[in-house]
């Protein structure tokens, strides 16, 4: 038969596939792609991947988001692991300023850069124990977002070249970047990865906070708003 | 009533006698008006500016001001303008959010001095504001603000990593306040977000609202696998063990008490959830709340003291029958006034007696031939506050009685066949049917005996077992239920006023304590204020949630709450409420342990006062200190409901001389607290003898007024002090096992209560895998058994197919 000649590149693992061949396939050029999958397989595609659908339910659709990113960020777990051991790094740094404690334990504690990544991406209990969004865990999507983004500047900042490698291929960094920004997840300050998205880092100086109070200048007093509906969503 | 006795020589010398004891007594009380009446309000709570100002002790004030340290340090360094009312929202949560991300630094510094700031931004920003209003409304603003960006969850982490990684390794001869300081600044956020939220205003919007029911939600979810309310509590027992002496005890059962009540809920739901339990059981609804009567209700006059006795011996001396004549009138009205309506009677009654006092007063009435105060006039038509219950129980041994009597035998289990049986009777029973009442509990118990009996037949269903907060914290407390118990009421009796500083085993002080003692007079006046205040603290909050946990397994399931009452009894609990009601009841219900310049948030408002003797004394006037009264109330309702048809537990009460200290409590003129203890007088009258009754007949006639009535109850002249031994073993034991096949039946495992009923495992490879644990003597012996038992024995396999008996 002609056809079996052609060599037709199953990209699949297979069960009982030796570890030699796992995941050993070239990369399918996005030209090629015919199947309607090409659309979620370009990462550049910031824009088009952050859009809701428009029914969607928008806590579902951040919910969601987050799973696909804590999936993903696997890739640069696996790779971290080749370069980042307990010994080199035995904090979570991001810059030498900051240490941060591991969440994921009966109570915060420090671990190893790639505990905390590790222990980060596999606090299941996170995602798993709620199917609809209740109302009271969506205060925590901004913690998990903070949590998370403290591997990326990890990477970035102790292990450029793999970052970069990663980055490159997947763009999840700045997918994440304007996710946060988007939903306004994370304060702007914290984003420390430079020139992830239209200048995130420019802002450290926060000169352009005070352009905006409350009230007129005026010295009488600011009431707060009992209302407070329109404000803190902002 | 003096006019009236200058006729005579004799009685005058008595008036005198009976003013020298009374301006005695007076004097002795602490100067309180006997005649006016608490205008005192049972509730949850107090109001929120008192809840507030009571989460800090006096000697914390000089932190207020290392929070807006923290504040402002923090936003200079960040460039961000101070003032917190001018920035914009988004900058608000900008900053709440770089503050949250300084809560998981591993640097102990920056992680306190974020807390101190956001403790600050909750405190509502107070050095930006005027008034005390003021400050409310942005503490409110704020608190939504930091909830809505997951604060709470956060500190709630921060306060876990702080239990654990604590300054405990320094074991320190004397813990002060230095020692808690981290942990303290955390409890006061989470109880201002707690507190905040909780508060109902008329000025919340629908979204608050909303935000207020997330937050109760998220409150009894399980963080990290652990309920907050559990964790507190774990944090109480560590406390009690010795092994943090540094907790801030104060702030842990403040924030326990908040949580559990507004996870659960306090009266309103309480009431709902009776009323929807009993529906769901298909029970007659409930007839009258306690609380909403005792509101309508009046105290009792000064009740029995020795004044009364010498009124009784004159009584006895000179109207004896004309008294006779009057009780036989009460009784019988009390028979007529059942059927008619209630409150328009009371109203009417009251207004008659108020009528009456005021003409009293003036020496308007011409007063009658005996002296005594309030000599109750035949009354037309006297009514009683509540509806008369009698219980299935009563029913029974009612018909049982009159059928041994009449007809010569006994009909089990008939409750309408009245043949054989005089008239009187059956209206006798007529009433009775009329006013049965089955409680939540008894129709609870009857279900789980029949859940017993029949164990895969009957399924629990909703009924049984709602869904509800309390259902999840009960069954999280189970494990630690006795410890937990213990260690509150150890806190209590270090708290109680009676006992004495030197032989606790426990320092609950050191959350006040500065670590520099006081040099000047007035500096120790105020530390000795504070002590005083943060005990009181302490007692209000513990006895409210030991009455939460009561009150709400008591409509949960009852055997929860028999299990918890029973600890509380094994843990001695009736006797240290005895022990803390054998004070000055009246000194301690008017204490004035405040000093209004030092509460938050007027202590930071305006200039630091200057602290003198007169102005630790300034301040609205009080008749009555709020906390101590709720505190009284919460611990008689406690006793209520430990002893309420427990005979062994009642027999308690008379073991350690209840009656003369109660009785000494009931001088306190709020109308709820003293209800409560004519009940738990009430209830012993039977076993206290006739010298007693005799001697306290007002008592007695407080008591008939007050209480309700059980219709075949002969409380106030029945005599079966020998009809029922006192066994304690038994009854508590019976009760034990009771309880005990509940919690195994509902929370313990399966398999253990039912092993017969197991699916059997028959799956050959899982059997033969399973591990056989062999003796050593077998083992030894193996050959031996092998040649006697299977090589001499032959066995014809195919008898075993062919014997009927097996398949």
């Amino acid at each position: 038969m002609t056809m079996s000649e052609v060599k037709v590149i199953v990209r699949r693992n297979r069960p009982g596939t030796k570890g030699a061949e796992f995941c050993k396939w070239p990369e399918e050029p996005f030209e090629e792609m015919d199947s309607t999958l090409a659309v979620q397989q370009d990462p550049s595609n910031i824009t088009a991947i952050l859009t809701p659908p428009e029914t969607q339910d928008e806590e579902v659709w951040k919910y969601e988001h987050l799973r696909q990113f804590c999936m993903e960020l696997n890739g640069l777990a696996v790779k971290l692991q080749s370069e980042c051991f307990p010994e080199t790094c035995n904090q979570m740094t991001a810059t030498e300023q900051w240490i941060f404690l591991c969440a994921a334990h009966k109570s915060p504690k420090e671990c190893p850069a790639i505990d905390y990544t590790r222990h980060t991406l596999d606090a299941r209990r996170l995602f798993t124990q709620q199917v609809s969004i209740r109302e009271s865990s969506l205060g925590k999507l901004g913690s998990v977002c903070r949590r998370v983004y403290r591997i990326f500047s990890h990477a970035y900042f102790h292990h450029k070249t793999l970052f970069d490698d990663f980055e490159a291929s997947s763009h999840l960094c700045r997918r994440f970047t304007s996710f946060v920004m988007k939903y306004n997840l994370m304060s702007r300050d914290n984003l420390i990865v430079p020139n992830m998205e239209d200048g995130a880092i420019t802002t450290t100086t926060t000169t352009t906070t005070d352009a905006a109070p409350v009230a007129t200048e005026t010295t009488t007093k600011v009431t707060p708003p009992t209302g407070n509906t329109t404000e803190s969503e902002a | 009533m003096d006019g009236d006795s200058i006729n005579s020589p004799d009685r005058n010398g008595i008036s005198k006698i009976r003013d020298l004891i009374r301006r005695q007594r007076q004097e002795s009380d602490g100067g309180c008006d006997e005649s006016s009446e608490l205008d005192f309000l049972y509730d949850d709570a107090d109001n929120y500016t008192n809840e507030i100002s009571e989460l800090y002790s006096y000697t914390e004030v000089p932190e207020f001001r290392k929070n807006l340290a923290a504040y402002d340090a923090v936003m200079e360094r960040w460039g961000i303008p101070l003032q917190w009312q001018r920035l914009s929202p988004e900058v608000r949560k900008s900053v709440i959010l770089r503050l949250l991300n300084h809560f998981e630094l591993s640097s102990k510094t920056l992680r306190a001095e974020a807390a101190r700031a956001i403790l600050y931004v909750a405190q509502g920003c107070w050095s930006e504001v005027q008034s005390e209003q003021e400050q409310q409304q942005w503490t409110r603003y704020n608190v939504t603000l930091l909830l809505k960006n997951g604060i709470f969850q956060a500190v709630v982490d921060l306060l876990c990593l702080e239990i654990e990684s604590g300054p405990m390794a320094v074991r320190k001869p004397a813990v002060s306040l230095a020692d808690s300081a981290e942990l303290r600044v955390i409890f006061s956020i989470l109880y201002t977000i707690v507190e905040t939220i909780r508060t109902k205003s008329d000025d919340d919007t629908e979204e608050f609202e909303e935000q207020r029911k997330a937050f109760k939600a998220e409150i009894a979810q399980p963080v990290r696998d652990e309920l907050l309310a559990v964790k507190l509590l774990n944090m109480v027992i560590k406390f009690c063990g010795g092994s943090a002496p540094h907790f801030p005890i104060k702030k842990v059962l403040l924030l326990l008490w908040k949580v559990v009540l507004f996870s659960l809920g306090g009266t309103c739901e309480l009431r709902e959830l009776k009323t929807k339990y009993r529906e769901l059981a298909g029970l007659a609804p409930m007839k009258e709340d306690t609380l909403e009567v005792s509101r309508n209700m009046r105290a009792a006059s000064p009740p029995a003291s020795a004044t009364d006795l010498l009124d009784a011996q004159n009584e006895r001396r000179n109207i004896r029958p004309l008294r006779r004549s009057l009780m036989k009138q009460t009784s019988l009205d009390e028979s007529a006034a059942l059927d008619l309506e209630m409150g328009d009677q009371m109203e009417e009654e009251m207004k008659e007696i108020e009528e009456r006092r005021a003409m009293e007063e003036s020496g308007e009435l011409p007063q009658p031939p005996s002296p005594r105060p309030m000599t109750p006039v035949p009354a037309k038509n006297k009514g009683l506050p509540w509806t008369p219950k009698v219980r299935q129980k009563d029913l029974d041994a009612f018909l049982e009685n009159s059928r041994m009597k009449f007809v010569g035998f006994p009909i089990q289990g008939d409750r309408d066949t009245l043949a054989g049986l005089p008239a009187p009777i059956h209206e006798g029973v007529k009433v009775l049917k009329q006013h049965i009442y089955v409680s939540l509990s008894e129709w609870q118990m009857t279900r789980e005996e029949e859940l017993w009996r029949c164990p895969l037949s009957m399924k629990e269903s909703d009924t049984d077992s709602p869904a509800h907060g309390v259902e999840a914290l009960y069954a999280a407390m189970l494990p630690n239920l006795p410890q937990y118990i213990i260690a509150l009421l150890k806190i209590l009796l270090a708290a109680a006023p009676t006992s004495k500083s030197k032989s606790e085993s426990i320092n609950i002080m050191a959350d006040v304590l500065p670590e520099e003692m006081p040099m000047t007079v007035v500096q120790s006046m105020k530390l000795g204020i504070d002590v005083a205040r943060h005990k009181e603290i302490i007692v209000k909050s513990i006895s409210a949630i030991i009455l939460l946990l009561l009150k709400h397994t008591k409509i949960n399931h009852v055997y929860q709450f028999e299990f918890i009452s029973q600890h509380l009894v094994f843990a001695n609990c009736i006797p240290l409420v005895l022990k803390f009601f054998n004070q000055n009841i009246t000194a301690y219900i008017t204490a004035k342990n405040t000093i209004a310049l030092a509460d938050f948030p007027s202590c930071v408002l305006g200039e630091p006062p200057e602290l003198t003797p007169e102005s630790l004394e300034l301040g609205e006037p009080q008749v009555y200190c709020w906390r101590n009264l709720f505190a009284c109330i919460n611990l008689l309702r406690i006793l209520n409901k430990l002893t309420k048809w427990k005979h062994s537990r009642i027999m308690m009460l008379v073991v350690f001389k209840s009656a003369p200290i109660l009785k000494r409590s009931l001088r306190v003129k709020q109308p709820l607290l003293q209800l409560y203890i004519l009940k738990l007088l009430k209830m012993q009258t039977k076993y206290l003898g006739r010298q007693w009754r005799k001697a306290n007949m007002k008592t007695m006639s407080a008591i008939y007024q007050k209480v309700r009535h059980r219709l075949t109850d002969d409380w106030a002249y029945g005599n079966d002090l020998d009809a029922r031994p006192w066994d304690f073993q038994a009854e508590e034991c019976a009760l034990r096992a009771a309880v005990d096949r509940f919690n195994s039946r509902r929370y313990g495992e399966p398999s253990k209560i039912l092993p017969d009923f197991e699916p059997v495992d028959h799956c050959i490879t899982s059997v033969l895998g399973r591990p056989v644990h062999l003796t050593n003597t077998f083992r030894e012996y193996y050959e031996v058994w092998l040649e006697q038992e299977v090589f001499k024995n032959p066995v014809n396999w195919d008898e075993v197919l062919s014997c009927p008996g097996y398949f």
